[in-house]
């Protein structure tokens, strides 16, 4: 059966070669310096500054997220209706937006030259610049991620959990919140680890809707960007620090997931 | 057969975002003949973005360009990147490459002008106008060399304006393209920028001249990278910057040229 | 007195369904019939989880659906109670976290008691804090049950409430399943597709195929005196097609299609007419051996398969036409039947029925 040998040897190079070239990128990061000038790097004005802004803005990204996103979801995977289609791409169309292209989108759309500039201005909200202008941005871009991890997750439910639930008293909403969201929990979780490391990472949009500066808008990556030119090290510190915690957002949530505790199947 | 549609939009997908990448220009933007070519790369500041391109289209050798801030070119090249050709907007980059030997002996091809741009219609007029405090003031980082030229011009005023100017600064930004994309979305009141990118915005910027003693001396240097592929082709393409097709090009940018000697 | 009548119209597939059944209090109607006969979707339009094209829903003086005036009750306002085929448990609650998941606008400590009183009713009190993916199938439907039952709901649903469990199960579980069900008091609504469920549980039968009820009534009146071919197959009759005409001794006289033979029958009929006769009346006699007594039926038939079922043994013949004869060990020992052996299939007149064919 050499045929079978070689397809299975052909497999198990492809995902070395995955492997390889996932792993060495990031293990040029921690390698290249040792650990106590990363560590005196981080001590930098700004670095510090800039991880903590970076964990406010995505944590009250993916809370907007959270909070919008999952009634979407529901929506879109329990009913079907006229243009359902055409919403589920809309939703999708930020993933494939170059980043640089989502800033540029929400410059024109609500800077204050844009579609709903004059409107913003108005009710004295400004973005460009701002914090807020961060949070935006990053749930711009990190919606999708989300929002497509929680309509499979609800989509995969069991329709007849959803009929038991009416039929033993509970609307529409009680279902909602008591029986799909547990019921897609390790769905919705891994669909928020994506977006929040999807927010962690992100740059482009960011710098160009809002800016960067130290404090108020240079989140993590950006700072790295600013280090980049001149102080490379100071760059990787900051730079492995943020793998760091990409790694243990995700851990943890693939564990929170799979934890029985939390009602999810445990691993197979 | 739907197989044959999906193949499709894939290919024609492909090669749009091929094209799309944020600083790289292709090089056959001109109508030259499809000559096989002789082809060098050169990593240049953002600033260059308008008189390269135009540079390109008037050279039988065709150029891949990479603009970004001088700075994170050239921490590019010391990471072992080895482009052709390196032009920095400041002298002590490319000096500083040298001096590590990174890159051959830097030769000042061109000068600029740092201004103060501002939209059109703004009704911001002068240097002191600037710390007023409702404006939002858009400069580059320390490190890239229109924000260092920047704090240079700050550092020559008294410090109680310095820091009046330097409080209204809402983004710090890697380059110039950046910048001046900014202000034309009307995101920020002004910026301290080149009078080459003024010229580049096509009539949405207009500039604002410092007085003569804050003005720095701007100039622009350029050098062939060791390692570098093509070195002839890379000389070529510098010497038609300071005296050929090069020079024209930037003085029609709006840049000046380099003192004399 | 509560009564629950659901009537329904609706397109479904190929074929409409064209329903309207009346269930009483304390009793149950068992719909049995193939599957995709429509039993299912009649359970769905009475819980009010669809809504047919025409129909009307009424439990007692409530009025849960009636399309003409466009009332239609959201399925969490009919006070009605569900058991799924597969049960449909919540995974992640407890058993007694669903059972209690009904129980709303009584203080939480109530609820909980309520749920661990209902558990040990349904003798599951050591199980109450186990998940659903722990226990066992029985385990499981008995909680779905007692989830059901907790809200005291004015009418009972139970889509195929044995098919989910494993043979050994079923039996006791079936017991006890009709025990409750005669406590509960409430109409019910049954559906199967298999008869002997039907009978067990229902204290009517309704079979249905095609969208209709074609035949109802008490499970041995269906047996006795099935309307068609089909409920007498449905019943697990042996059925055999053919043209009647009356013989002598008002006996029906009915020549078989697939075999050279005639049957006698006490039942009337001419035309065309499914005979049907249970396996247990099928006596096995060796071939060519004589009638004993009158009004005699005999065919001649070959064993085709021999299969030991509990203390009774199935023998499937082949007699122009498929018949089951039912049959002790004793009396398979004695012919010795395997496949191939030629026997003669006996049962009297008096056990052939006539039905439309």
């Amino acid at each position: 059966m050499s045929g079978s040998r070689g397809f299975r040897a052909l497999l198990v190079a492809a995902l070395g070669a995955v492997l390889v070239f996932l792993t060495v990128p990031i293990v040029g990061v921690f390698v290249n310096v040792p650990p106590g000038e990363l560590l005196a790097s981080l001590a930098q004005e700004g670095a510090l500054e800039a991880l903590l802004l970076s964990l406010q803005t995505t944590a009250l990204a993916l809370v907007i997220i959270l909070v919008v996103g999952t009634p979407a979801a529901y929506l879109l995977a329990t009913r079907s209706f006229r243009g359902r289609s055409v919403a589920v791409t809309l939703v999708e169309l930020p993933l494939v937006l170059p980043p640089a292209v989502a800033g540029i989108a929400l410059l024109a759309a609500l800077g204050p030259e844009g579609i709903l500039g004059g409107l913003l201005i108005d009710a004295g909200v400004q973005l460009v610049f701002q914090t807020a202008g961060v949070v935006v941005a990053l749930v711009f871009v990190a919606s999708p991620f989300y929002i497509r991890q929680a309509q499979a997750a609800f989509a995969s439910i069991d329709p007849t959990l959803l009929a038991a639930s009416r039929t033993l008293g509970a609307g529409e909403g009680r279902t909602f919140l008591a029986v799909a969201i547990p019921t897609a929990r390790a769905g919705l979780l891994s669909g928020m680890a994506l977006a929040w490391g999807r927010a962690l990472g992100e740059f482009g949009a960011t710098l160009i809707f809002a800016g960067s500066f130290q404090g108020i808008t240079q989140t993590a990556p950006l700072a790295i960007l600013a280090r980049f030119g001149i102080d490379f090290t100071g760059a990787l510190a900051l730079s492995a620090v943020l793998v760091a915690l990409s790694a243990t957002i995700l851990l943890s949530v693939k564990l929170l997931a799979g934890s029985p505790a939390f009602g999810g199947v445990a691993a197979r | 057969m739907r197989t044959i549609p999906l193949l499709a939009t894939i290919a024609l997908t492909l090669v749009a975002c091929g094209g799309e990448e944020e600083s790289a220009s292709g090089s056959e933007a001109g109508g030259a003949p499809s000559e096989p070519a002789e082809e060098i790369t050169v990593s240049a500041a953002a600033s260059l973005t308008t008189a390269f391109e135009a540079y390109d289209e008037r050279t039988p050798v065709t150029e891949r360009f990479s603009f970004a801030g001088s700075d994170a070119l050239a921490a590019q090249i010391r990471q072992g990147a080895t482009p052709d050709v390196y032009a920095a907007a400041n002298t002590e980059l490319p000096q500083a490459l040298f001096e590590e030997g990174e890159v051959g002996e830097p030769t000042v091809f061109v000068t600029n002008t740092l201004v103060i741009a501002v939209p059109t219609d703004s009704q911001i007029a002068s240097i002191d106008d600037l710390t007023e405090s409702d404006v939002d003031l858009v400069i580059g980082t320390e490190d890239v060399p229109f924000g260092s030229y920047t704090r240079t011009v700050l550092d020559r005023l008294p410090a109680g304006e310095r820091d009046a100017i330097l409080a209204n600064v809402r983004s710090e930004e890697p380059d110039v393209n950046s910048t001046v994309g900014k202000l034309t979305q009307g995101a920020g009141d002004a910026s301290f920028t080149y009078s080459s990118d003024v010229a580049a915005a096509s009539g949405r910027l207009r500039d604002i001249e410092l007085p003569a003693e804050l003005q720095p001396d701007v100039a622009y240097a350029v050098a062939v990278v060791e390692g570098a592929e093509n070195p002839k082709a890379a000389q070529a393409f510098i010497d038609g910057l300071v005296s050929g097709a090069g020079a024209q090009v930037l003085q029609e940018a709006g840049f000046r040229p380099p003192p004399a000697g | 007195m509560a009564l629950l009548r659901v009537e329904a119209h609706t397109r479904l597939g190929d074929f409409d369904l064209a329903l309207d059944v009346e269930v009483g209090a304390g009793a149950c109607l068992a719909l049995a019939g193939p599957s995709g006969a429509g039993k299912t979707t009649t359970l769905r339009v009475a819980a009010g989880l669809i809504r047919p094209d025409r129909g009307n829903v009424t439990c007692g003086d409530e009025v849960w659906l009636d399309t003409e005036r466009g009332v239609n009750l959201p399925p969490e306002r009919r006070r009605c109670g569900y058991v799924f085929q597969d049960y449909a448990l919540f995974g992640h609650l407890r058993a007694w976290q669903n059972v209690a998941y009904p129980l709303r606008g009584i203080p939480r400590a109530q609820r909980r008691r309520t749920a661990h009183e209902l558990l040990e009713r349904f003798g599951l009190a050591s199980r109450a804090d186990a998940h659903p993916r722990t226990l066992s199938g029985g385990e499981r439907q008995r909680v779905a049950l007692a989830r059901a039952l907790a809200r005291e709901p004015r009418a009972l649903l139970l889509d195929e409430p044995l098919s989910a469990l494993d043979t050994r199960t079923r039996t006791s579980a079936g017991r006890e399943l009709a025990a409750i069900l005669r406590e509960a008091a409430v109409p019910t609504l049954l559906v199967t597709h298999d008869f002997a469920e039907a009978a067990l549980f229902g204290d009517e039968v309704g079979v249905i195929d095609g969208g209709r009820v074609v035949q109802r009534g008490t499970p041995s009146e269906l047996a006795m005196a099935p309307a068609s071919a089909f409920v007498a197959d449905f019943t697990g009759a042996v059925v055999l097609i053919g043209e009647a005409r009356p013989g002598p001794d008002g006996l029906t006289v009915v020549n078989l299609d697939a075999a050279e033979a005639t049957v006698l029958s006490t039942d009337q009929g001419h035309g065309r007419v499914a005979v049907s006769v249970f396996p247990w009346e099928i006596a096995l006699l060796p071939a060519g051996s004589d009638p004993v007594g009158s009004a005699q039926n005999r065919l001649a038939a070959e064993v085709v398969s021999v299969t030991v079922v509990g203390n009774r043994v199935r023998v499937g013949l082949d007699a122009g036409q498929p018949i089951t004869a039912e049959v002790t060990q004793a009396g398979v020992e004695g012919l010795a039947l395997a496949p191939g052996v030629k026997v003669a299939a006996s049962w009297k007149a008096a056990a052939t029925r006539l039905a439309e064919a």
